[in-house]
């Protein structure tokens, strides 16, 4: 049997609907399709077999060609000015087609529209498609399989099905630990980075090796203990601490409030460079101190802390000094040493920043993804929402608003095929060739 | 292919902050094309200046008049360093529509703006809180009527997730919204807050008024008609078809239209809001009683017998409904000779609706 070409191949030019490395190399040297030395039939037949590579290349030729159709949806944008200043009348007037000008010149001709680019439309409506459209998944396969295993809701129901049809108006809904795995960094990219990284460095160092592997076991034994940590962690401060006095004393306040401020700086001095095991476990430091810090207050509820905002608040007022009646020389002593342990409004907005940062992109190694979370590496060239979704990231939703239409110099389609090309395949479905 | 991803492909690797990163924007090098373009401008703005500068030194010149020598050195000075504050922001600020495109090779496709979190909220805090209508918010805005209503559904998801403490996905909206184009929303700038004036195409997210091409228009049509009659767009609607509605009745926002009309009658501003008001209530009157009407007509066909666990629902057919060739969907019942093979082994039914 012949071997199956490569799905990234670099020999002979397919792209794909993936955000792979491989596929912005040969997206960046495609060429138009040459057209001189074939002939029409050899044309169209190139032309379908480029599109179709990209188009729906999950789906079955025979599937595909009941989904063509050759009525393509357009619009034209209107002008309600223009519509309530003239009846119409003016565009039949003189011969028929409206008054020439008096110049001899002709009115301004709108772009025309791109019908054949609309070719694949009707391969946008299909689940799958339609999220890795919404930048949901790295490619329409890994989308397909987001699907199949159940991780897709339609209107708040499950739906396994990749080639579902999207009506105008349907909601759908990606797990969002998925939507995170799928467009966030590699996991064992960082391993790797970091294994290039102890290498060059045992280059430079023979010793240099004992203390990553040092730090790589520290970084485990800590990922155990960090995961159940987290958990019952609020749970447990405060229903095992002994009650102890609602007051930090000052000192200790003092301590606390320089401990945090010194980790908040660490942690924005890189926040979206890769964490190395000691950045990491500052990072986990400081959610670990702040965690301690609030269970030492004892009007917490589980409910409140749950919340970053009244977190922070919380935090503060911890943290903010309290009034002292004591005799005149202590009092102005303790003053004093109030004033150093406040924190000023550069330090607080620090606080807060750094505290957003670990809460809502926290070190988590139980995640499949990189962590802290940032963007897979090759994504932003394919980064793109087109007009007829809807997209809310924060809860991983969209809305299929309506089906992708041509007007006036656009295509909705998003094809990276030259105009030629995609007329060339259209005439390929059409069913006299 | 590793030369190209470590060379000019190397700028891929990462977002470029706050800004789009397509292929379009980079030539063959992996230079940012804009960028060029930006410094290019400014060294002959530099030269400028300076050739400028030399013509000042001249005596004559200097003896003009001193005052408005300085004021014109002030006014270069204000200029100069508005340009180098810009100098950072500059990659940013000045996407052309060239870089907007993904793919090199589609001239006619480009990377359209979405709407910015500030945009969203400012929808949902017009409707929700402020009980407009998605009709009127979307003139204001210039947002499309699904999307504004797609945009309060999420939002209200959103809201769920926050009240039942479920974790967003927020860094990667961050990401994701720091590499696409946004519509920005600015409380400040005066926008209008009318219903009856739409937002300035400039400022709108995208055009309101779309006119889907009706299928019975696609055909070119010759029409004999005299010359002395005014052939209107209605007249034109009816020539393609009987049914079919002039443009100003099937664009989405008529009303705006119809503002347009009254207020070229002589209308003031107010008189042109509760006239608009007005109409607005008679349509939704008018569908509500539709409505009604066929709710009504529904119940007269339809005869429901109440069963143990389920209602049995009689409805009359009608058996030309099967159509000529009898395979018509809206057929009921076996049709013979229709081949019967939904129940076979490795069919499968995909749903064509869902809720």
């Amino acid at each position: 049997m012949r071997k199956k070409p490569k799905f990234h191949g670099l020999k002979k030019i397919k792209v794909r609907q993936s955000w792979n490395k491989f596929n912005l190399y040969n997206l960046s040297r495609m060429q138009k399709l040459t057209v001189e030395d074939k002939t029409f039939f050899q044309q169209k037949w190139a032309a379908k077999a480029v599109t179709r590579a990209y188009h729906g290349e999950q789906i079955k030729e025979k599937q595909w060609q009941r989904m063509f159709d050759t009525r393509i949806p357009s619009v034209q944008s209107m002008d309600h000015r223009y519509l309530a200043q003239h009846d119409g009348s003016e565009q039949a007037a003189g011969r028929g087609s409206g008054i020439e000008l008096s110049n001899g010149l002709a009115k301004k001709s709108q772009p025309r529209t791109p019908y054949m680019h609309m070719v694949y439309g009707p391969t946008e409506r299909r689940l799958d498609t339609a999220i890795w459209r919404a930048l949901f998944a790295s490619s329409v396969r890994q989308a397909r399989q987001f699907v199949t295993h159940g991780g897709v809701k339609v209107n708040g129901k499950k739906m396994i099905y990749p080639g579902y049809q999207l009506n105008p108006g349907d909601m759908f809904q990606v797990d969002p630990d998925r939507v995170m795995f799928a467009t966030g960094a590699m996991k064992n990219q960082d391993k790797a980075y970091k294994k290039a990284k102890s290498r060059e460095a045992q280059a430079a160092e023979e010793g240099a090796t004992e203390e990553a592997t040092a730090d790589e076991g520290k970084e485990v034994s800590t990922e155990t203990d960090n995961t159940s940590e987290q958990e019952d962690g609020a749970i447990n401060a405060k229903s095992d601490t002994p009650p102890e006095d609602p007051e930090l004393s000052l000192k200790d306040r003092q301590k606390t409030i320089k401990s945090l401020l010194e980790n908040a700086k660490l942690i924005l001095s890189d926040p979206h460079d890769r964490l190395s095991a000691p950045r990491k476990q500052e990072w986990r430091a400081f959610s670990k101190l702040v965690r301690s810090t609030l269970s030492r207050a004892r009007t917490t509820s589980d409910a409140t802390t749950s919340d970053l905002e009244s977190q922070f608040q919380l935090l503060k007022s911890k943290l903010a000094p309290t009034s002292s009646s004591a005799s005149s020389k202590a009092a102005a002593e303790a003053h004093q040493r109030e004033a150093e342990a406040r924190i000023s409004a550069e330090d607080e907005r620090m606080l807060r920043e750094a505290l957003e940062r670990a809460y809502e992109n926290p070190v988590d190694d139980a995640k499949p993804y990189a962590t802290p979370w940032r963007p897979r590496p090759y994504m932003s060239p394919f980064a793109f929402i087109p007009r007829y979704l809807e997209v809310n990231q924060n809860v991983c939703s969209a809305v299929y608003l309506r089906h992708p239409v041509a007007r006036p110099g656009l295509a909705e389609v998003p094809t990276p095929f030259h105009l030629e090309t995609s007329q060339l395949a259209f005439n390929w479905y059409l069913r006299r060739r | 292919m590793y030369a190209w991803l470590n060379g000019p492909g190397q700028v891929f690797h990462d977002p470029l902050p706050n800004s789009t990163n397509y292929l379009s924007a980079y030539d063959k090098a992996g230079r940012l094309i804009r960028a060029q373009d930006a410094n290019e401008k400014s060294r002959s703005k530099a030269e400028q200046d300076k050739e400028e500068a030399e013509n000042e030194e001249d005596p004559d010149a200097q003896e003009a008049s001193s005052e408005e020598a300085d004021a014109a050195r002030l006014r270069r000075e204000a200029r100069r360093q508005e340009q180098e504050s810009k100098g950072d922001g500059n990659k940013v600020s000045s996407e052309s529509m060239e870089d907007l495109r993904p793919f090199p090779q589609n001239t006619q496709f480009m990377s359209q703006p979405v709407l910015s979190v500030e945009l969203r909220d400012e929808i949902f805090r017009r409707v929700k809180d402020g009980g407009l209508d998605v009709r009127t918010v979307s003139a204001q805005l210039g947002v499309a009527i699904e999307r504004v209503g797609a945009v309060v559904r999420l939002k209200t998801i959103e809201e769920e997730w926050i009240k039942q403490g479920k974790k967003r996905a927020t860094p990667y909206q961050t990401a994701i919204l720091s590499m696409l184009p946004t519509t920005p929303f600015d409380a400040t700038s005066p926008i209008s807050t009318s219903s009856t004036r739409s937002r300035a195409p400039t400022l709108a997210h995208e055009p309101i008024n779309d006119l889907p091409v009706h299928p019975a228009t696609r055909p070119q049509l010759f029409v004999p008609v005299s010359e002395s009659r005014v052939f209107t767009r209605t007249d034109a609607a009816a020539a393609f078809s009987a049914s079919l509605l002039p443009a100003h009745a099937r664009i989405p926002h008529p009303q705006l239209v119809h503002a347009e009309r009254y207020r070229a009658s002589g209308m003031t501003d107010r008189e042109v809001r509760e006239r608009v008001e007005e109409d607005e209530r008679e349509r939704e009157e008018r569908e509500r009683e539709r409505e009604v009407r066929r709710r009504e007509d529904e119940a007269r066909r339809m005869r429901v017998v109440q069963g143990r666990r389920w209602d049995f629902r009689f409805e009359d057919v009608r058996v030309e409904d099967v159509g000529r060739d009898g395979l018509s969907e809206r057929g009921v019942g076996w049709r013979y000779g229709a081949p019967h093979d939904d129940r076979k082994r490795g069919k499968v039914k995909i749903p064509t609706r869902v809720g």
